[in-house]
């Protein structure tokens, strides 16, 4: 039942594209499913050799993980890392910190990415829009830290220029690196700047396979630009904007950990805190690699369920999932 | 069709280009200007990285920084390696991708549904680095460039998202080429392949900055400095100092910010210049309306 | 529905066909593993791989000048597995969880992992070894560190010796000079310096533009050499641990440690301290110093040449009057001067790699050799005659073959135990200048050894600080900061310490006593 459920949802976003289909006998869709299945041979060993082979290795969450002793090696612990994890008193912080974080980037830093694109699209002179295109994906190239130093460069109290504009507007001496409030602002404001144009790239892919006739028959018609860009542009990424957002909500508890860790200082912590920071102190720092392991794997869970559940929903109002 | 488009000018249109120009400027060069003093820098001296607090020219020019990098044979060698391995994988990469791709976005396979779970199972948890290593260990993959490929080979979010193009693609000439006894693989070569350029040119940037950044590979996989690729280097000159007393031996001063700089750029400008080469297969996606038509 | 169920079939041999596929890679790789483990466990060996971590852009190449002296000497096939300092815990994990693990490791720290892993047996006890007197070069001239560099009395590697007395004073020389001061020579004197380097126009330009102290974000936690570590040691604060009538109390439950807390919250409330205290990258600590702004650094003597050369490069003519360097002071309760650990990790021999005590014995051997007063030449200067000459009794560097020594300081040190003392040469002095620096360096620190203190838990290894000490110590330093911001009072700083107790600190209490009591 589930199949043919999924396959209608699925063939209904398509449906314009899509042919009736002809009723084929068993031999003849056979014949044509031994070619799909070659071709998807060399992709399943890959999964089954590196994705799912390792994880035989995640059995190192429910026990003391010793180099040395090996993964069977090493004693049996069970839950005792889940408990710790759970009960840990700073549980409820990091919570908060982590998904106010990856809030933030979803509504703020994933819409930027789309308008961007948008206006990109409607550059007309095409060497700006290479130009502009190249310009905004360089940041991409610099690593967290270099980019964290800039910042530092760039809110240097008394000489950095964002610190001295800053403060002839708000008039007050702040150091806003260290200051608790500043700390989100400022983690949107890097992550635009990093990701903004590189995140354009995929959407000006799905637009360039944009039907250019439709527009030309809806300039005919007499439709404005607002009006092209709501009924063509935007109908013709939808499918990749919904397929982004259920893979990002499946990522919402992972927000990173060098940007965060870099910017985080004795201050700002309170609000800086988030999981994947705690699993580099306890487990990377501390080398309990059980202890790591057993937090991604709670994550992993909840990223299963949001992925699963979002996708559900999207079929649900008759999208396209992703599968 | 550009013609068409200045036919139907409007005065607000003609604002809104105006005030959308000038935006995209703007952000083009606040993406741009921290880039640029990194390069200014990478040719400054280090008495001047010191007391100017940011610049986009530096006073005196030297050359210094680069020619203390480029002077190591084992930068040089990295330089190369990094260039060929990103070169093969990507292709290795792209392929194997789009070749499992291809048959997923088969709505009516069977045991599409399960395959597609487990590959989002992937994306979202994964093993962690040692489960991995071990692996790699066990087929005999350490200090070869295989390791630096074939553990990413597939990237499940990649995948997800060529998929879904493909299930979107126009299915008329699939089905005349179908008639035309083509089976699957040449349909895929001279049918969809081309037809994705856009979505195929996207994601080999993405694997060759993927291969191009990684640096966890290179340094958990290979201990035979000789075959270190880029990044690794890059990693040292530019890591956040935690250098308090104790770690360094009894004189040795903290590595110079204009060799950090240099660095990066010597790491950072070639992939840059792979974007505006495949720019250009943006483009060519205008095809599948021609084609149509 | 059914010709859909049959066509599942295809799916399933492919999924067999790939687990086959699995399996075969398996057994074949596992055979290879086996193959090597088998030949490496025999006979003596004749070659020696050391996993080392390198500082220098990059790194050594194999078989380079070095290696083949090295190897040469030592009448083995050297071979260093260079690591990216930076990345070289990560590594460590994950060679330990391989099992071509080196014959040879530099192990950085105390870890977690490593403790689980000697106390499993993963390392060669060495202290009987070491002891004995069959390895001359490896008998430690000072024991105590050897001891702290030990797990709980057992000596695990040998530690590479690093300057026992490292902290000083830095002090714009020039300043002092305009507004007519003497160098500080207690806390009380250093607060004095830092009002009047902020309040008194220390550089003559009639405006408000000027600091004392220059204080950066630190890395670390407490007891970590950080600025405030030491304010609070000459304060009377203890190193970290402090014995109070033989039992160990935490630095941070001192009253001594409250007194000195407040005297650095006084020293930023003031504005004696850079605004961005909290936020500043310690790559950048050079900075306000050379242009002026602050004039108070402490650390490590060996930023003082640093700033010396930065002054040469920005006025050549009068580069000698602008650094000041001072001991460590006087306290307001007595003289204490803050040392190091006196080690910088240590080699440890995994008994994985090394299996009989035969091979041990003759691992030692080598190591003997490698500290060997022509090996540590070859580790800390390079190679006579080519990247360096000696004049008198000085390595006088060659700077056409700079990147050489870059690699020689920056990566072949790296392998130096000089535990029985350092004897390759020092760097000559560019100029009288320098030569005075230098001297006065030695004094000071000859001068400061009588007065440290050293941390009596240093060799200590409680399980409860190894899984969450990290997190512990955080608090401890987080809370400080935020009291000298003024975040917190001294409630509030109070309630932090509680928290520490009560979150793991008490069993950490608990713990190292009992292990005191045991083994001091």
């Amino acid at each position: 039942m589930a199949t043919l459920i999924e396959a209608q949802a699925a063939s209904g976003a398509s449906a314009a594209t899509l042919r009736p289909q002809n009723r084929r006998n068993v031999r003849e869709t056979l014949a044509r499913y031994r070619w799909l299945l070659f071709l998807m041979l060399p992709g399943i060993i890959y999964f089954l050799l590196f994705r799912f082979w390792p994880m035989y290795g995640a059995q190192i969450a429910f026990r003391d993980y010793i180099p040395f002793l090996g993964i069977e090696g090493s004693p049996w612990v069970g839950w005792e890392h889940f408990e710790t994890f759970f009960t840990n008193p700073d549980f409820p912080r990091l919570l908060r910190n982590t998904l106010i974080l990856a809030a933030l980037s979803l509504f703020i830093a994933f819409p930027l990415t789309i308008v961007m694109a948008l206006l990109l699209n409607e550059l007309r002179l095409n060497i700006l829009k290479r130009t502009v295109q190249t310009l905004v994906y360089v940041p991409h190239f610099l690593s967290w830290t270099v980019v964290v130093s800039l910042t530092g460069l760039l809110f240097a109290i008394g000489n950095g220029p964002l610190w001295t504009l800053l403060n002839d507007v708000m008039g007050t001496e702040t150091n806003f690196l260290a200051d608790p409030a500043w700390f989100r602002p400022l983690i949107v404001l890097q992550d635009v700047w990093k990701n903004t144009g590189w995140g354009t790239i995929i959407f000006l892919a799905a637009l360039a396979g944009v039907d250019q006739e439709q527009y030309e028959a809806a300039i005919i018609d007499g439709a404005g630009r607002w009006q092209r860009v709501w009924h063509i542009t935007l109908p013709s990424i939808r499918s990749t904007i919904i397929v982004l957002l259920i893979l990002q909500t499946g990522q919402i508890l992972n927000t990173g950990f060098e940007q965060i860790y870099l910017m985080s200082n004795a201050l700002n912590r309170t609000v800086a805190d988030v999981f994947d920071t705690y699993v580099y102190f306890v487990g990377i720092q501390q080398g309990s690699y059980s202890y790591a392991t057993a937090v991604g794997l709670a994550k992993a869970i909840v990223g299963v369920i949001l992925i699963f559940g979002t996708n559900w929903l999207a079929k649900r109002f008759n999208q396209q999932g992703i599968f | 069709m550009a013609r068409v488009k200045y036919r139907f000018n409007t005065p607000a249109g003609k604002v809104f280009d105006a005030v959308n120009v000038t935006v995209l400027i703007a952000v083009g060069t606040i993406a741009i200007l921290p880039f640029l003093y990194v390069l200014a820098g990478s040719f400054a001296t280090e008495y001047e990285l010191t007391t100017r607090p940011f610049f986009l020219w530096p006073n005196e020019f030297t050359t210094d920084a680069y020619a203390s990098i480029l002077s190591s044979s084992v930068f040089v060698r990295a330089f190369i390696t990094t260039i060929a391995v990103t070169g093969v994988g990507t292709a290795i990469q792209l392929v194997l991708t789009a070749l499992m791709a291809y048959p997923l976005s088969k709505i009516d396979l069977p045991g599409r549904r399960t395959i597609m779970s487990l590959v989002v199972f992937t994306m979202v948890f994964s093993a962690g680095l040692i489960p991995t290593f071990l692996v790699v260990k066990q087929l005999g993959l350490l200090d070869t460039y295989w390791a630096l490929i074939l553990p990413a080979a597939i990237n499940p979010f990649s995948l997800i998202i060529i998929k879904n193009f493909f299930q979107e693609l126009p299915k008329e000439l699939e089905e005349s080429a179908k008639i035309d006894g083509a089976n699957e693989l040449r349909i895929l070569r001279s049918v969809v392949m081309p037809l994705s350029k856009p979505v195929l040119a996207t994601f080999a940037l993405f694997y060759a900055v993927g291969i191009w950044n990684d640096y966890m590979s290179p340094l958990i996989y290979l201990s035979d400095t000789s075959k270190w690729t880029l990044q690794m280097f890059l990693r040292q000159v530019t890591a956040a100092s935690s250098l308090t007393g104790e770690d360094l031996g009894n004189e040795l001063p903290p590595p110079a910010q204009g060799i950090k700089f240099a660095v990066v750029m010597v790491a950072t400008i070639p992939v840059l210049l792979a974007y505006p080469f495949l720019q250009k297969h943006f483009a060519k996606g205008m095809l599948i309306g021609s084609v149509k038509g | 529905m059914t010709p859909r169920k049959r066509l599942r079939a295809p799916l399933a041999i492919l999924t067999v066909t790939g687990l086959a596929l699995t399996a075969a890679c398996t057994s074949g790789g596992a055979d290879d593993g086996g193959g090597e483990d088998g030949g490496d466990g025999d006979d003596a060996l004749s070659s020696l791989s050391i996993m080392a971590p390198y500082f220098a852009a990059v790194p050594p190449e194999e078989d380079d000048l070095i290696d083949q002296a090295l190897s040469e000497l030592t009448g083995v096939d050297l071979s260093v597995q260079w690591v990216p300092n930076t990345a070289y815990g990560e590594r460590t994990n994950v060679v330990l969880a391989g099992d071509d693990i080196p014959d040879v490791m530099v192990i950085q720290g105390k870890t977690q992992a490593f403790v689980q892993t000697a106390e499993a047996g993963g390392f060669w006890d060495l202290t009987d070894y070491l002891r004995s007197g069959d390895y001359p070069n490896l008998v430690s001239e000072n024991p105590d560190v050897e001891e702290a560099s030990g797990v709980n009395g057992r000596v695990f590697g040998i530690y590479r010796a690093r300057d026992v007395i490292r902290h000083c004073i830095i002090l714009r020389a020039d300043w002092l000079a305009n507004l007519g001061l003497e160098q500080p020579q207690t806390t009380d004197e250093l607060f004095e310096v830092a009002r009047a380097f902020t309040e008194d126009d220390p550089d003559g330009n009639g405006q408000d533009d000027t600091y004392g102290f220059i204080n950066p974000a630190w890395p670390g936690s407490i007891g970590s050499n950080s600025p405030y570590d030491a304010l609070e040691l000459w304060h009377g604060a203890g190193n970290l641990w402090t014995d109070e009538g033989g039992e160990l109390v935490p630095s941070f439950t001192t009253d001594e440690w409250m007194e000195a807390v407040l005297y650095e919250r006084d020293l930023v409330q003031n504005g004696y301290t850079n605004p961005d205290y909290a936020t500043m990258d310690p790559a950048t600590w050079n900075e306000p110093f050379v242009n002026g702004q602050g004039g108070i650094i402490i650390d490590v003597q060996s930023r003082a040449p640093q700033l010396v050369d930065l002054f040469r490069e920005q006025d050549p003519e009068n580069f000698e009057s602008y650094v000041a360097l001072v001991g460590q002071p006087e306290g307001p309760n007595g003289t204490f001067a803050m040392p190091t650990s006196g080690y910088s990790g240590f080699l440890a021999i995994p008994r994985s790699s090394v299996e009989t005590e035969e091979q041990l014995e003759q691992v030692l051997t080598v190591l003997n050799d490698l500290t060997s007063t022509e090996a540590q030449i070859l580790l800390n200067n390079g190679i006579e005659g080519d990247n360096f000459t000696v004049v008198d009794d000085y390595a006088e560097f060659n700077p056409d073959r700079q990147d050489f020594t870059d690699q020689v300081t920056g990566a072949w040190a790296q392998l130096g135990m000089n535990v029985a003392g350092y004897n390759a040469y020092s760097t000559r002095p560019e100029t009288p200048f320098d030569e005075g620096l230098a001297q006065l360096r030695l004094d000071l620190q000859a001068e400061d050894l009588e007065n440290a203190v050293f941390n009596p838990g240093a060799s200590l290894v409680s399980d409860t600080y190894m899984s969450s000490g990290t997190q512990l110590d955080t608090l401890i330093s987080d809370a400080r900061i935020q009291f000298i911001a003024g975040q917190i009072d001294e409630a509030g700083l109070q309630d932090v310490i509680d928290r520490w107790h009560s979150q793991g600190g008490d069993q950490v209490i608990a713990e190292m006593n009992e292990l005191y009591s045991e083994l001091g």
